[in-house]
């Protein structure tokens, strides 16, 4: 039998001005990507998620997978279409600003899908 | 000067549920499926200078005076061709993407539409 992939738990939870959360992120071996959706590669808070639960982070202009297959989506949405368009895909959405629900699809933005204003010290390992 | 031009490649399927808000969403090419169905895709890359107030947003002939630009609404544009186009005559953006403009009817947008900035 091969070894299997072992992964580790983060908690994000709302930067100061942010809104949503806390989120537990979990990457599975049928679940392990980091979905980048930021544009220019892939953002430090996608990576440090990558690098500290062993997911594997990617760039959603890069290239694709399904949604079943992803364990958080990473945006810098300024409040308007990416912030509603995950959360109503059924991925849990880290807004890297901080944003509070809005747009035309706000109704599928909660607390427990979505958390905004994430730095760095807002993501922290747990087991 | 023309900071921005882009010509409409597509337009997704959802496109409307914005317009009823009265919010026209660009992207650039390259914008993941799930963006794209929302959104106006278009072929402008590069952004000449700064996004401000009391530049001129055209989509086609019929032109709006830009009135509030969010904080992250220029690198939005520029990295992404990303564009969050309020037809509200708000002269404060409400989220950190938004570009507010004179309020208005949206204009029809096609595929061949062309849509500039200028300032």
């Amino acid at each position: 039998m091969s070894e299997e992939k072992q992964y580790r738990k983060v908690k994000v939870t709302a930067g100061k001005r942010g809104w949503g959360g806390p989120l537990v992120i979990e990457p599975k071996p049928d679940k392990p990507y980091i979905y980048c959706v930021t544009g220019g590669g892939i953002h430090p808070i996608a990576q440090r998620i990558a690098d500290l639960t062993g997911g594997e982070a990617f760039d959603g202009f890069k290239s694709k997978r399904d949604f079943s297959e992803i364990a958080v989506a990473v945006i810098d949405c300024g409040g308007t279409a990416r912030i509603g368009v995950y959360p109503m895909k059924g991925v849990l959405t880290i807004d890297i600003h901080a944003t509070k629900p809005s747009g035309p699809l706000f109704r599928f933005i909660k607390a427990e899908n979505f958390v905004s204003g994430v730095g760095p010290d807002d993501i922290q390992l747990i087991d | 000067m023309i900071k921005f031009e882009g010509r409409v490649t597509a337009i997704g399927p959802y496109v409307s549920e914005f317009i009823d808000a009265g919010i026209l969403v660009l992207f650039g090419q390259g914008a993941p499926e799930e963006l794209a169905e929302f959104a106006i895709l278009h072929d402008g890359t590069t952004l000449q200078g700064e996004l401000r107030a009391g530049d001129t947003v055209c989509v086609d002939e019929a032109c709006f005076q830009v009135l509030a630009v969010g904080e992250v609404a220029g690198a939005n544009l520029s990295n992404l061709g990303h564009l969050v186009l309020k037809f509200n005559g708000e002269h404060e953006v409400e989220m950190p993407g938004d570009v507010c403009v004179e309020a208005g009817r949206i204009p029809e947008v096609i595929i061949g539409t062309i849509i500039r900035v200028e300032g």
